[in-house]
């Protein structure tokens, strides 16, 4: 079997589907797979959902480290 | 300037923020200090160049980040390249996913991201999770989202095909996130 039609059914494929999308736009085919898979497993919606906010976590960092700065000692 | 102290003076107090942000891209202190401490020198050299419009520390961490990214490929040379192969690095695949590629633990709902954000414990575990990386996926990890770089940059900067960044970037966010799961984030959740 083709790995693209693989991520219809495994959630190993459709996470790195999700993790790749990040960096650069899915092929056509590999969209609908990863569409079609999404519609039927949660689990899957949730990691694209985590990967989004462990992005906006990391853009933050800087920030957070300044606070952390300040704050309190570091360990 | 914001100080009333000598330039040296001034550049001091931004060095512990430079070590926390190095450290977070290289894991070995002394590299860290290592980029801080040309960072420093760097800083001082070209100080009459700061315009006073950008923070301090902004402008500080700019040039950190060059100095990071040069040490991370000088270092890179100096490693045999059998020793940068992929196999080398943590891959939380055979944990998170059972032999037909289905998840054993489904990955749960985090809930609001604003939330999570705000959330002192959300920063304790990511923080946390962070350090346990791998040095190479943490330095491509953190390249890629929190320097921004595009994965076009990386891959030239590192000298790694794009087939390669994908399966580093994939194991480093799997890895944060299982480690993440792990220690209970969005445990408590429906």
């Amino acid at each position: 079997m083709q790995t693209v039609l693989k991520a219809m059914f495994s959630c190993q494929e459709a996470s790195r589907l999700a993790s790749r999308a990040m960096e650069v736009p899915l092929g056509p085919l590999e969209r609908r797979v990863f569409a079609l898979h999404l519609m039927m497993c949660t689990g899957c919606v949730n990691f694209s959902r985590q990967l989004e906010l462990l992005r906006s976590a990391s853009e933050k960092l800087p920030e957070k480290l300044e606070i952390e700065d300040t704050d309190a000692p570091a360990t | 300037m914001d100080d009333d102290g000598k330039p040296e003076r001034v550049l001091t107090k931004h060095r512990k923020y430079l070590m926390q942000y190095a450290l977070f891209h290289v894991r070995d202190p002394s590299v860290a200090e290592d980029a801080v401490q040309e960072t420093m020198i760097a800083a001082l050299a070209q100080l009459h160049t700061f315009e006073g419009r950008a923070q301090l520390r902004t402008w500080l961490t700019s040039i950190l980040k060059h100095k990071i990214i040069d040490l991370v490929r000088r270092r890179a040379r100096e490693i045999p390249a059998d020793a940068l192969s992929l196999d080398g690095d943590y891959d939380a695949s055979d944990e998170a996913f059972n032999l037909i590629g289905r998840w054993k633990e489904q990955p749960s709902d985090w809930g609001s991201p604003d939330a999570a954000l705000e959330s002192r414990q959300f920063w304790r575990i990511y923080l946390e999770c962070c350090k346990k990386m791998s040095e190479r996926l943490a330095t491509v990890f953190s390249m890629r989202e929190v320097m921004g770089m595009s994965a076009e940059e990386i891959c030239k900067k590192m000298e790694i095909s794009p087939s390669n960044l994908h399966v580093i970037l994939y194991r480093a966010r799997l890895s944060l996130q299982s480690c993440m799961t792990r220690n209970g984030f969005g445990a408590n959740r429906a």
